[in-house]
């Protein structure tokens, strides 16, 4: 997989701008503004009919916007033409090559409806199909293989055109943690070789693999932005954990809550642990420890805490909801 | 360019080894219909049905013991059974143990000497039209045939009498000669009153000499009658229908194939990779036409050839004729079939379009029934069918030696074109961007 084409890792692959698509009365994607950064792997996260697949169809042609403005690699999707579309791989929710063709004739008929040539045709997809890791089973027939395989011959058949662009609908959904963490790694290989990578999903936690985080609700797209920095947004800020070796007593507790640097109220998680938010996690954690020497609160240990993003994204829609 | 042709043979190989990847569909398409002739032509021999009949004389001496010439043998009619009892012929006929019951008159030839026709009455148990019109046909067979065997007895009766009349002719014209001897000279008059009484008498003796030397049946039935086909072939019923199979087979299969094959990609979902791929709308009905064509040109080679080797099924017409004639069938067959694909929305449509197309093709191509015979307004049912084109064309070039027909041809071809522009316009349709 070196053959990646020389690239332009400047400027946004996808520019959109108060979009909405509208299905009758109903908005499947209501004024969607967001920019995807060239060369960065963008996760589209959210739950189930929230308008993901709306939004992909948008941004792929598919479906013409009711309203807005929108620019995939610089070009109105609409209006794409056929060199346009050669920059462009989709793959869709579900398995939709042919169960009677192998794992090999699937993977010819993608390239050749892509165009790929015959001369480097056969190497190409040698190459894809050991980067799917399905070289042995090339000569199965599709209709054969397991949930996991068939998402790894429609990822190969995504690519099989190298393009510049991709748009992965739901890749991981439906199969075992392990695989999906080794789809993750195939997306950072791609990231690696110079593609871009505009990926949905429902499973919260993969936005931690993401460089750009666009979380949607209601066919809103609440927030985008790097993964920590939503962390940072749901909870107001860092999270610090303390241990202590001895029980922390209220009046303490009050006097670190009053620093400066701590946001809102500290979480009691037991008598000799607490979790606090403050502006910032690197600078906060020696003037926490000066704070609890100063109250001879014996620190056994200090950390800064990663939620996890289910909660992260919980916190974010509440808040939505309740703002709403 | 370059491009185009890999796009378009992208559904070339696709479409093909899905196909080939199923072996026994293969056998079946191919010995199939082989079979299918060949059962046809065991079962239907060139033969017309005789019937089972039961003659009912209720007045047995009124015939006059002259029974053999109303139950003797008789084209269309055989084991013969006569019975008295008409109520007992009747019930056999109900108990299906007979075709026919004819009844007898009573009295016939008191009948006809009384200057009245006798009538016959034949009784059927048929609902099938077609096997009734058969039936009146055999009833009029039969009663032709009758009066020809009563002409003909009349006749032979004529002769022998006319061999005692020319006995005494023979002497009249020996006494008119000693007649002629004993008249005074000069008595002119009267010898001139002889000698055409002479001549009269020798006239009449010509004819009956003629009379008597014609066969009676000569005599009753002096014009025959032979049918000649101009190919001066005589065929079979499978002949016949051959063409008319292979059509239907190949538009069946052709529109079968093509309506499973769009509605299929569309429920899968793949459609909408292609609306986001660079492959045209264009590319894809090119490439799926060309796929499904070659094998069904594979497929109409074999049918062909096991029909005209294996079965002899005549071959008169010249081969480049019936290539051309089956290339725009297929072609034509294959648009009606990618419309269907286009227009469904689940397989099940798709083949219950199918199926109707091939009950139409049935009952409305030529196949059964004479399309002459057809109402005007259901004709343009009819010529609607790619296989009313195709059976006139094959028929014609298969039994008569005909060139391709062309009005015909060029109608299909144009059928075929449209079709094509309409299945462009609708993939385009469903291809592009969704405007809702």
């Amino acid at each position: 997989m070196n053959n990646t084409k020389n690239r332009n890792l400047s400027g946004d692959v996808v520019d959109a701008h108060e979009l909405t698509k509208m299905f009758g009365e109903e908005a499947a994607v209501n004024s969607l503004t967001m920019k995807v950064p060239r060369g960065t792997i963008f996760g589209f996260i959210g739950p189930s009919g929230c308008g993901k697949t709306t939004t992909v169809r948008l941004l792929t042609g598919i479906h013409r916007p009711t309203s807005g403005e929108v620019t995939v690699l610089g070009k109105h999707p609409v209006e794409f033409s056929k060199s346009d579309r050669e920059k462009i791989g989709y793959l869709i929710q579900s398995f939709v090559l042919y169960p009677e063709l192998t794992v090999w004739e699937n993977l010819n008929f993608a390239a050749s409806f892509y165009g790929v040539g015959l001369l480097r045709r056969h190497s190409r997809l040698n190459k894809l199909l050991e980067f799917v890791e399905l070289s042995e089973d090339k000569g199965k027939l599709a209709g054969v293989l397991s949930g996991g395989m068939k998402r790894r011959l429609s990822l190969a058949a995504t690519l099989v055109h190298n393009p510049e662009l991709l748009f992965l609908d739901e890749p991981t959904a439906g199969i075992d943690p392990l695989l999906r963490r080794k789809f993750w790694d195939y997306f950072k290989d791609l990231q690696d070789q110079g593609h871009s990578l505009f990926i949905t999903t429902q499973y919260v936690g993969e936005a931690a693999y993401c460089d750009l985080v666009g979380v949607m609700y209601a066919g809103k797209l609440l927030m985008v932005d790097s993964p920590e920095e939503l962390r940072r947004k749901a909870y107001g800020g860092d999270i610090i954990g303390i241990k202590t070796t001895e029980w922390i007593r209220y009046e303490n507790r009050k006097k670190l809550e009053d620093l400066p640097f701590v946001k809102g109220k500290i979480k009691v998680i037991n008598d000799q642990e607490i979790e606090l938010v403050v502006d910032e996690a690197n600078t906060a954690m020696p003037a926490l420890m000066e704070a609890a020497k100063a109250q001879r609160i014996n620190v056994e240990k200090i950390e800064q805490i990663s939620p996890p993003f289910d909660d992260v994204f919980v916190r974010l829609i509440e808040e939505e909801t309740v703002n709403a | 360019m370059l491009k185009f042709l890999i796009r378009v043979s992208s559904f070339l190989s696709k479409e093909l080894t899905e196909i080939l990847r199923q072996p026994k569909l293969i056998l079946t398409l191919v010995l199939g219909p082989f079979l299918l002739m060949f059962l046809f032509g065991l079962g239907y021999p060139n033969q017309n049905r005789t019937l089972r009949t039961t003659f009912v004389v209720e007045d047995p001496k009124s015939l006059q013991g002259d029974l053999k010439l109303f139950t003797g043998s008789i084209p269309g009619i055989a084991d013969q059974d006569v019975e008295n009892n008409k109520e007992l012929a009747l019930a056999k006929l109900a108990l299906n143990q007979a075709d026919l019951v004819i009844l007898i008159p009573k009295d016939p030839f008191g009948t006809v000497q009384n200057n009245q026709q006798a009538k016959f009455i034949v009784y059927h148990n048929e609902v099938d039209p077609f096997q009734i019109a058969y039936i009146n046909s055999v009833a009029r067979i039969y009663t032709d045939e009758v009066n020809r065997r009563i002409l003909q007895s009349v006749t032979e009766t004529g002769q022998a009498s006319a061999g005692s009349v020319q006995g005494n002719l023979d002497n009249a014209i020996t006494k008119a000669q000693a007649l002629k001897q004993a008249i005074p000279p000069g008595d002119t008059n009267t010898v001139a009153q002889v000698n055409d009484l002479e001549k009269d008498l020798t006239t009449v003796q010509e004819q009956l000499t003629t009379f008597r030397s014609m066969g009676p049946d000569v005599l009753v039935s002096p014009f025959m009658v032979d049918t000649v086909p101009l190919s001066n072939v005589q065929f079979t019923p499978t002949d016949f229908f051959a063409p008319a199979v292979i059509v239907l087979l190949l538009q069946h299969l052709s529109i079968t194939f093509a309506s499973l094959s769009i509605v299929r990609e569309r429920r899968s979902g793949i459609i909408e990779l292609f609306r986001v791929a660079p492959i045209t709308a264009f590319e894809t009905l090119i490439g799926k036409f060309l796929s499904y064509l070659l094998f069904e040109i594979l497929l109409a080679a074999v049918i062909t050839a096991l029909a005209v080797w294996v079965l002899k099924i005549p071959m008169f017409g010249l081969w480049i004729n019936y290539v051309i004639a089956v290339l725009i069938l297929l072609f034509t067959s294959l648009g009606v079939g990618f419309f269907i694909s286009l227009i469904s929305e689940t397989d099940t449509q798709a083949v219950q379009y199918s199926m109707l197309l091939l009950l139409a093709s049935i009952f409305f191509s030529g196949f059964f029934l004479d399309l002459r015979l057809m109402w005007q307004p259901i004709k343009v049912l009819a010529w609607s069918l790619p296989a009313t084109y195709g059976n006139r064309m094959l028929q014609d070039i298969m039994l008569r030696g005909a060139s391709v027909p062309s009005l015909l041809a060029e109608g299909l071809a144009l059928i075929g074109i449209g079709f094509f522009l309409v299945d462009w316009l609708l993939l385009r349709r469903r291809m592009e961007v969704q405007y809702s």
